[in-house]
């Protein structure tokens, strides 16, 4: 009687009003704007640091050891990268857990917006923060401590891009499942840290054993900072970072858990 | 085509079983009743109506769609208020309406809906700062705001006082004169009683009995009538007793309790009225829907049901 071939879905459902949309994003913007707590620290430690950095004298001074490059120069990707991840791995999960902690998912689950709808209109929010705050690093480094841009700046871009879409991904899939804000981030910091370990950020690349040097070109942070570092090829930094995006987002449509 | 259809629906959560085998039809335009004591497996039929849950067998169709497959269509012509559902603290009434308004392909105007709602002047409240009948309200104006062709409303005045109960039985008049089916799920007898066209009492997962309200009253009255009045003079119980019609008689001070059969006002008070006999502050407990509930859903060792205590201490006539 139905027209509708009825066969259990393999993609999850994606149709949604166009309005549906833009007004799910300006009003997520909205609450975010109303709740700030929850993306403070991805916008304003990056901030920070970067300021931080660029009031001591001597990371402005260039370094033999660096190939010419200042302290500040090295350290205006990685911060502008960090709002990336700080939000996608805390301020992403926590505040869909906190939302479907609180039921407001569960009346969503019975109106026509589909789970991908909601998670995207969630990352472009989220996304848009992000990509100010690097932009805000850029301008602060770049500007303010008259730090010098990269040699490659497409290359930097296509690599900021990507990763935060991969980050983004893989924090929309502990998004999809966390039942609770505690449970959010008891996932989200532990995948944060394990990114961070394998950014170098703890203990250099360089210093590692080989086997977890090739193995940090496949977590999605330590992809980023080789395609920086130059360090592999960078086409195969960007499929790793891609092939997280897609999977991690089409996952965490599937697998997304209303209540 | 019926509105709801519910055919043989079962669901279980681990060891426990929710729903064992529930089915019912909601024709278009009625106001369905669905009630039941705590736990009888009310929501989970609702929320398997609703497309929250996969139902293990049986099937669940809605003006003819499946709502587990077609997510999207049901979701289109289906309104639901649920219990446990709320709105993110901080958003304000308008624009809570708009975002669900946004979602539907053919939404009903929120400035219309604010005002039969009576929410205009709240329009800018944020959610967090309502009160219970404030908050129920826009529920149902969020249940409305896809102009369904079905709604859905799971224990609408749960918790609400009785002022605020009686607006919101005004509000379900209101959608159904809008011409949409409504499934209203209650633990208050009163409220099926006065609101809806039939009533489904379900019981540990499985439906005892679908009818009208006053069929199901009917059914109850194997429970028989009640009397109570004080007499202008003093009568011997054994004169009542032996009215056929009577089964019992009880004394409270200066007031006569009678029961009996669905014949035993008119019997008491043809006798009274030949002795000359005045029944001052007469009150006829007529058969309610409470006391067909509490046959067909009473079970042994089941004292905290959901029934108000409207029941008086004499011993049962069954």
């Amino acid at each position: 009687m139905s027209a509708t071939t009825a066969s259990p879905r393999l993609l999850p459902e994606f149709r949604m009003t166009g309005n549906g949309f833009r007004t799910l994003v300006r009003t997520q913007a909205r609450l975010l704007r109303r709740e700030p707590a929850i993306v403070l620290s991805g916008i304003a430690l990056p901030v920070a640091l970067i300021i931080v950095f660029g009031v001591i004298p001597a990371f402005g001074k260039p370094s033999a050891s660096l190939g010419g490059k200042t302290t500040l120069d090295v350290y205006v990707p990685t911060f502008a990268m960090l709002s990336s991840v700080l939000t996608a791995f805390t301020a992403l999960p926590v505040s869909f857990a906190d939302l479907r902690e609180r039921g407001v998912l569960r009346r969503l689950a019975v109106s026509p917006v589909p789970a991908a709808g909601l998670l995207a209109a969630q990352v472009t929010v989220i996304a848009a923060t992000a990509a100010a705050t690097a932009a805000a690093v850029v301008l602060i480094g770049v500007v303010g401590f008259g730090a010098t841009l990269p040699a490659n700046p497409a290359l930097m871009l296509a690599s900021y891009v990507l990763g935060t879409t991969a980050l983004l991904a893989l924090g929309l899939l502990i998004s999809a499942l966390a039942p609770s804000a505690g449970v959010a981030t008891a996932f989200g910091v532990p995948t944060m840290i394990l990114n961070f370990f394998f950014a170098g950020v703890y203990v250099p690349l360089q210093s590692m054993p080989h086997v977890l040097r090739d193995l940090s070109g496949f977590v999605p942070y330590g992809a980023i900072v080789d395609t920086w570092s130059g360090s592999g090829a960078a086409w195969q930094h960007l499929a790793v970072l891609a092939g997280y995006t897609v999977v991690g987002a089409l996952a965490a449509a599937r697998v997304f858990k209303w209540e | 085509m019926p509105a709801i259809e519910v055919r043989n629906l079962k669901k279980t959560y681990g060891d426990t079983t929710a729903v064992a085998d529930v089915s019912f039809e909601v024709g278009e335009g009625e106001i369905f009743g669905i009630l039941g004591p705590n736990g009888a497996g009310k929501t989970t039929t609702v929320e398997c109506i609703s497309g929250l849950r996969t139902p293990d067998a049986g099937a669940v169709r809605v003006l003819g769609l499946d709502p587990g497959l077609d997510r999207e269509n049901v979701r289109q012509v289906l309104g639901v208020q649920l219990q446990e559902s709320q709105l993110p603290a901080k958003i304000q009434v308008r624009e809570a309406l708009e975002l669900y308004a946004s979602f539907y392909r053919e939404p009903a105007d929120v400035g219309r809906l604010l005002a039969q709602w009576e929410l205009t002047e709240k329009a800018t409240a944020r959610f967090g700062k309502l009160s219970g009948g404030q908050k129920q309200r826009l529920a149902v104006a969020l249940a409305m705001v896809g102009n369904p062709r079905v709604v859905v409303l799971d224990e609408l005045t749960t918790g609400l006082d009785p002022h605020a109960r009686r607006t919101a039985w005004e509000m379900v008049e209101q959608v159904r004169a809008a011409g949409v089916t409504v499934l209203l799920v209650t633990h208050f007898m009163e409220e099926a009683e006065r609101l809806c066209d039939r009533v489904a009492i379900i019981d540990a997962g499985r439906v005892v009995a679908v009818d009208t309200p006053a069929g199901l009253a009917a059914y109850g009255s194997a429970a028989g009538q009640r009397m109570r009045f004080r007499p202008s003079a003093p009568v011997q119980d054994a004169l009542l007793l032996a009215l056929p019609e009577v089964s019992s008689v009880e004394r409270h001070g200066a007031y006569l309790e009678v029961a009996g059969n669905s014949e035993v006002i008119g019997a008491v008070t043809a006798l009274l009225a030949r002795r000359q006999i005045i029944a001052a502050e007469l009150r006829v407990e007529q058969n309610s829907l409470d006391d067909a509930f509490i046959a067909l859903t009473s079970h042994p060792g089941d004292s905290d049901g959901p029934h108000h205590t409207s029941r008086t201490t004499s011993e049962e006539s069954r």
